[in-house]
């Protein structure tokens, strides 16, 4: 470990930052801050995918994270179509309150 | 590479950490969308430093826009009151989830560096070090590969080692020593367009003419050139998905189906 950052510095910092999305999505009983932290888990992964591409010279490492983002974008829309939805009918966007997933 | 690369690294790193933390910390939805834009940002910041430059633009203009712009929007439209947002409690439930966070990132964390042989980064970097100077006299410097368990692991992802590496790839491409089978791609020629890759040949030019860049990576022509040629179905079916998206979402979202 040097001060210089080195792949291995971009790895541990992607993996910090999906831990913590990860004790996010845990934690969190707010549908919506759930999702933020599935956003959270998702640039994770992304900046791995960038780093190793970086590292290897080539560029398929970018196409993967577009996909990603395009992926969480149709998520993102979806979800919160369903979050608007539960509020409506419970009008609690905790997720406990629609854990029997009808109403 | 002068002081900024790391510096940089290191003040968009730890506010990464910061502001990711506080989104799951932050008790109102709206601090906690505010923090999510300002923990983009600095992602685009890190992308930057990858050279990734379009990849960070998007980031900013997806995630920081239109993402973001979606989940203010809901929660604005939500207009959740205080006591909606229920009394935070601390239980036995968020330590163990706190547990299962640091254990994951431990076991993340203990994966990757066992990978990792020190001894290997140095040789690296004496690598890089020896072909720089070989390439500032005009010479060709001879390296010898390492073995390793992880290939390449352990380079640094500075501009003038991963030049290093890239040149020396080329070199070995066309002594024949490796063959286009060995490494993802092949030498470009320009009679078969369709053949993609960002080509090697014309990236060594950019590198011969512009000292210290690594030409065209991360730039806009070689993200479309592999988006319509090697992974033009994937993008297709993207955008299936995103139609798929949109249908879906005003459905569930319509109060009633007419």
């Amino acid at each position: 470990m040097s001060w210089e950052p080195t792949l291995i510095h971009y790895l541990l910092l992607s993996a910090a930052i999906f831990s913590i999305g990860l004790v996010g999505v845990l934690v969190r009983r707010n549908a919506i801050i759930l999702f933020m932290s599935i956003e959270l888990m998702l640039n994770s992964v992304n900046l791995t995918f960038i780093a190793f591409s970086k590292y290897r010279f080539d560029m398929d490492g970018h196409i993967f994270a577009f996909f990603v983002m395009a992926v969480a974008a149709a998520e993102a829309a979806v979800a919160l179509a369903i979050v608007l939805h539960v509020f409506r009918h419970k009008r609690s966007v905790n997720v406990d309150e629609a854990q029997q997933l009808r109403y | 590479m002068g002081i900024w690369e790391p510096l940089l690294f290191w003040i968009f790193a730890a506010g990464a950490l910061i502001t990711s933390s506080a989104v799951i910390v932050l008790r109102n939805p709206l601090y906690c969308a505010m923090a999510l834009i300002v923990d983009f940002f600095f992602f685009a910041g890190l992308y930057v430093l990858l050279s990734a430059h379009f990849m960070a633009i998007v980031q900013v203009l997806v995630y920081g826009g239109a993402i973001m712009v979606l989940f203010l929007f809901i929660i604005m439209l939500l207009n959740l009151r205080d006591e909606d947002l229920g009394e935070t409690r601390f239980s036995l439930h968020h330590a163990v989830a706190v547990l299962g966070g640091l254990a994951m990132f431990f076991f993340i964390g203990t994966a990757i560096s066992l990978v990792v042989d020190k001894g290997a980064v140095a040789e690296g970097r004496t690598q890089a070090a020896i072909v720089a100077q070989a390439d500032e006299e005009g010479t060709q410097a001879v390296l010898i590969q390492t073995p390793s368990r992880v290939p390449g692991l352990y380079a640094d992802l500075n501009e003038d080692a991963l030049e290093a590496g890239f040149k020396a790839r080329l070199r070995s491409f066309e002594e024949g020593t490796a063959t286009p089978a060995d490494g993802k791609y092949r030498p470009f020629d320009p009679n078969q367009p369709f053949e993609v890759p960002p080509s090697l040949r014309h990236q060594e030019d950019r590198i011969g003419t512009v000292p210290g860049r690594t030409g065209l990576y991360g730039t806009t022509q070689p993200i479309s050139v592999l988006l319509v040629n090697r992974f033009v179905i994937p993008f297709e079916l993207t955008a299936i998905l995103l139609l798929a998206a949109i249908i879906g979402a005003m459905i569930i979202a319509k109060r009633r189906v007419a």
